[in-house]
């Protein structure tokens, strides 16, 4: 039995490691992609000389493409989107978490909507549409078509959390002396922080992985880094090392954000707040 | 007496079920009045109507005299303590207690504030649990917590959701022994909900019995003891449970149970041949000879309760219950003849009962 059971436990640890080699093998190709220079880019073994240049090029804006730039851009977008998302999401989600009203489920299906759809199917009018008002490649365009992205996705998983909350502890706040906006405020709000911390990770990271906005809706300005990563592949030659070192440059701020808030995305600060 | 609180024609449904179907009820100024009713009965719809937190169908809620309707639960000035606590689980058990003194409407200086909140924790034991975080705190230490929140504000009225349902049963006897000696409670009109007819006698001014969302009787504890309306009212007050014997009306104009085994006269007038049920309380059966009307039987079974015996007796096919001193009880074995005697004036008719309606109390 034991010595089944020592067996099993191997096999399981062999299949993880193994699964992990396959996940983990396009980042370390990326990484030695991105450590080789120019001149051994398409040799297929793995001896080469190392070197930063691929990085110093694209943090150091030589070969005529801002990457910096694009990185604060993406910085600047993502965290805009996922701010103003909260801003209306989060009175949205507790809203339609608390009351049900005519048309307030075709309502709440009409924002999920957004996420059904390919982006593809709304860019050309959006196209149109951003260059007669003016915000093409510009930041608010950029927050505002990210909305499409951060928004259905902050209302629907907020609205859940919202939804486990027992009515009556905000019901205990207005018999307190509390009005509605303070007992959302005050009572409700700080419970769901755990999950405001999940949702605007998962957010934040799906609008800063966005691809097809900024490909279509920005040109220098605005442009962010998963668009700007793809620059260095022009011109004559394709200079994949730069790309790689720009693309894992640009992994840094959502891992560096995961990890930050870490011991929110464990839930369970409500419980036994409410008698079971 | 004015009347604070006055519930009229109240109807609630959710979906296809109707949690109050018409329910009316009017509490003094300063008085307790409990709510008793099953689980399921409308109770604490009741009191989530009265706080507004739940709109009525149909009907309106009157606060001294004032109609609530569209009348916030914030500006109603009534505070409640929920079932299931409601605490803040984000904060400690000073914060919670401290909720309503810091909100806009009772807002009041952090050091009176302090003040206050030692005091009812020193009236609810709670004293030493302040700094502990709620979601720390026992299920009795939270209602407690809970009770205290209520108490600790001045308010039009307090609305008390089974506060003690869930302390041990020692605490919530010496607690139902303090909670009306309490200073703010004696001064307030509390609607008080619960399940515990020894609690509602116990505590209540007067009492409402609850059933499917509406009130069946109201009234003192003697009314509701001495003339319950119905059956079901007569049965779920006093333990052991009232003695229901069925029966018929002789066409002499006298009682006779269905096996024929006890004859009694009427307590109240009825028509020949109506099925009734006679009811006499436990307490009100003596054993032995006494003044009243004789019964006799055989001892069933007989239970100690610490000073006081309770004797069940046979009489034909029907068993009836009775507390007797231990003294008087003593030596009794099962199978051994006994004599019961009961007063005319303990004795009360009933209708007999029927499905989905109880008997209702014929008189006296």
């Amino acid at each position: 039995m034991t010595v089944r059971k020592r067996l099993l436990g191997w096999l399981a640890d062999a299949a993880l490691i193994l699964y992990f080699l396959f996940a983990l093998f396009p980042i370390a190709w990326m990484v030695i992609l991105s450590l080789k220079p120019t001149n051994q880019l398409f040799s297929t073994y793995f001896s080469f000389s190392p070197t930063l240049d691929g990085y110093r090029t694209v943090l150091g804006d030589s070969e005529g493409i801002p990457f910096v730039r694009f990185f604060v851009n993406s910085l600047v977008v993502s965290v805009g989107a996922v701010v103003l998302s909260l801003l209306v999401g989060l009175p949205a989600a507790y809203a339609s978490a608390r009351w049900r009203f005519k048309g307030s489920e075709n309502l709440m299906f009409t924002l999920l909507s957004f996420r059904f759809a390919p982006e593809l199917t709304v860019i050309i009018p959006l196209f149109v549409l951003y260059q007669k008002l003016g915000l093409f490649d510009t930041y608010v365009g950029m927050v505002w078509v990210l909305q499409l992205v951060t928004l259905p996705l902050i209302v629907w998983i907020m609205r859940s959390y919202f939804a486990d909350l027992t009515p009556e502890l905000e019901q205990a706040a207005l018999l307190d002396g509390y009005t509605r906006k303070q007992a959302f405020l005050r009572v409700a709000l700080p419970l769901v922080k755990p999950g405001v911390a999940a949702v605007s990770l998962l957010a934040f990271i799906f609008a800063w992985n966005n691809f097809v906005f900024p490909l279509i809706l920005t040109s220098n300005e605005a442009q962010t880094v998963t668009v700007g990563a793809l620059s260095f592949l022009g011109g004559d030659r394709p200079k994949y090392n730069l790309t790689a070192a720009a693309a894992l440059v640009s992994v840094v701020p959502p891992l560096l954000l995961a990890l930050t808030i870490q011991r929110y995305l464990v839930r369970g600060l409500s419980f036994g707040a409410v008698k079971s | 007496m004015s009347t604070a609180v006055a519930l009229r024609g109240i109807r609630k449904t959710y979906g296809k079920t109707t949690a109050l179907d018409g329910l009316e009820l009017e509490v003094a100024e300063g008085e307790f009045f409990c709510l008793l009713g099953p689980s399921g009965a409308g109770k604490t719809t009741t009191l989530k109507t009265v706080a507004g937190l739940e709109q009525p169908d149909a009907g309106t809620v009157e606060l001294d005299g004032r109609d609530m309707r569209g009348v916030e639960p914030y500006d109603r000035g009534v505070a409640m303590c929920f079932e299931s606590y409601a605490l803040y689980p984000h904060k400690s058990a000073y914060d919670n207690l401290a909720s309503p003194l810091r909100s806009p409407r009772h807002r009041l200086p952090a050091a009176q504030a302090r003040e206050r909140i030692g005091e009812i924790a020193e009236l609810l034991g709670i004293s030493a649990l302040l700094d502990r975080p709620v979601g720390h705190l026992s299920n009795g230490q939270r209602q407690r917590v809970a009770l205290g929140r209520v108490l600790v504000r001045p308010a039009r009225a307090f609305l008390l959701d089974e506060p003690l349902s869930h302390l041990d049963a020692k605490l919530r006897q010496q607690m139902r022994a303090e909670l009306k000696a309490i200073g703010a409670v004696r001064r307030t009109t509390t609607l008080y909900v619960t399940h515990d007819s020894v609690e509602a006698l116990a505590l209540g001014d007067r009492i409402g019995v609850i059933r499917d969302g509406r009130i069946v009787q109201t009234g003192t504890r003697e009314e509701i003891w001495y003339r319950p309306y119905d059956t079901e009212v007569a049965r779920a007050f006093g333990r052991p449970r009232i003695n229901l014997l069925p029966g018929a009306v002789t066409p002499a104009g006298g009682f006779r149970s269905a096996d024929g085994g006890v004859e009694l006269p009427l307590p109240a007038p009825a028509a020949p041949g109506a099925q009734t049920l006679i009811g006499v309380r436990p307490r009100d059966l003596t054993l032995g000879e006494g003044p009243g009307h004789e019964l006799t039987g055989t001892v069933y079974v007989t239970e100690v309760l610490g000073r006081s015996v309770e004797v069940t007796v046979r009489l034909g096919e029907q068993h009836v219950s009775l507390v007797a001193p231990r003294g008087a009880a003593a030596g009794l074995r099962p199978d051994d003849p006994v004599r019961l005697s009961v007063r005319p004036e303990n004795l009360m008719l009933f209708e007999a009962d029927r499905p989905e309606r109880p008997g209702r109390r014929i008189g006296p």
